[in-house]
């Protein structure tokens, strides 16, 4: 059977996070062998932008400095996400592994399916948008006030988002599942501090892990049940591998140069040259 | 999907109009299939340098980034301003004023790197076959 690798839930800090999702995404596009499947954990609280969002438009910077939430920018699309009770997974593969493909909307409902896969076996019955419905209430920057077509929601309402970048011949995707969710943070954090209205809207349109079980959620048996998922329904075996040295090093480099800076993480700009 | 013979392509999936050493750049038909619905481009500026098999941009599409990668190398000498202001023009009008950027080739040599229309056409058979 064919083997992909994956790396174990692990936290660090926002940057580090995005780092690490872009040096394996570059190696790989760059000649890697197998995809990869990592989860990941924040160590601090963050709230990470799509690539195209504005910092100052989008979210409250002010308010989240002060609550030291950090902010970072991904390399990928999508909305505003605020990380901390979630578990973060990402996939690099190439649009030649099968069953993948150049399809953006495709790729999603590929993948959309090992979450479901997995989550089911979290005793959760989770369904694939047929068709996407706009932003709710006044948190349309959020990226769960959202759905979009192959998005995750569970009864109506969403408890995954997922983005996507790619190029070269490869893509990344990474999102969040939700295992505990506060809206009122949410609307903080959007700029919305206290918007009680909004904040229910927002729980209307968003649910949790931890929301759908009842309970305490162990992260361990998340990741265990998505990996499984990931393994059934892409006919593949995973296994524990972590970083290779080419990846620790532009890791090192893409969070120096890239990831700690305001420069990025609130302005954008030109990315993908040099690495 | 037929592809103008007028251009050559690249297997990123641009088109380029060649002129002297001046390249107009923009995507093809087929990667704007595979993007789904596009809501904006990112360019890099004029004067900025692009070498050939490097971003010169991205293209935002409903959740996704897409980096536009460069058919060659050379200097920005114009990019295509009215994309901001109306992005659906890559849809109605992709190989003409559609175009995205233009290039000051540093080596048209590598024009030899691209392919046909035809062969270009081959190629997105072969790839629409391994989907």
């Amino acid at each position: 059977m064919v083997t992909w690798r994956i790396i174990p839930f692990k936290r660090h800090d926002p940057f580090e996070n995005m780092a690490i999702d872009e040096a394996i995404f570059r190696t790989h596009q760059r000649g890697g062998e197998s995809p990869v499947v990592r989860f990941y954990g924040w160590k601090n609280p963050a709230v990470s932008l799509g690539y195209f969002q504005d910092a100052e438009e989008e979210i409250d910077c002010a308010y989240c400095r002060g609550k030291g939430i950090d902010i970072v920018r991904r390399p990928t699309g999508g909305k505003a996400v605020l990380h901390g009770d979630d578990l973060t997974y990402s996939l690099v593969a190439g649009e030649s592994i099968p069953p993948f493909s150049h399809d953006v909307v495709e790729t999603y409902r590929i993948i959309s399916g090992c979450i479901i896969r997995g989550l089911a076996k979290s005793g959760i019955d989770v369904q694939m948008v047929e068709e996407g419905r706009g932003g709710v209430g006044s948190a349309g920057s959020f990226c769960f006030a959202t759905s979009y077509k192959n998005e995750l929601l569970v009864g109506g309402r969403k408890i995954c988002g997922s983005a996507q970048v790619r190029t070269r011949g490869a893509f990344l995707q990474h999102g969040s599942v939700l295992i505990d969710f506060d809206p009122l943070a949410v609307c903080a954090a959007m700029g919305r501090t206290g918007d009680a209205g909004g904040a229910q809207e927002i729980e209307a349109a968003v649910t949790s892990v931890r929301e759908m079980i009842g309970g305490d959620v162990s992260v361990d048996d998340l990741c265990l049940n998505i990996a499984a998922g990931f393994e059934e329904v892409l006919h593949m075996r995973l296994v524990e591998g972590g970083l290779s040295p080419g990846e620790e090093a532009l890791r090192d480099r893409l969070l120096e140069e890239k990831y700690v800076r305001d420069e990025w993480n609130l302005k954008g700009g030109r990315t993908g040259s040099g690495y | 999907m037929s592809f103008p013979n007028d251009l050559i392509y690249s297997s990123e999936h641009t088109w380029v109009r060649v002129d002297g050493d001046i390249a107009t750049v923009g995507i093809t038909g087929y990667a704007q299939d595979k993007l789904d619905e596009i809501l904006s481009v990112e360019l890099f500026p004029i004067d900025s340098s692009v070498e050939q098999g490097e971003p010169f941009g991205v293209i935002e599409s409903v959740k996704g980034a897409t980096e536009l990668i460069s058919p060659v190398s050379g200097d920005i000498v114009s990019v295509n301003e009215d994309l901001a202001d109306d992005v659906g023009i890559l849809n109605s009008d992709a190989y003409d004023t559609g175009w995205m950027i233009v290039v000051e080739m540093s080596d048209v040599g590598e024009l030899d790197n691209l392919m046909d229309a035809e062969t270009y056409t081959d190629y997105v058979e072969a790839n629409e076959e391994d989907d």
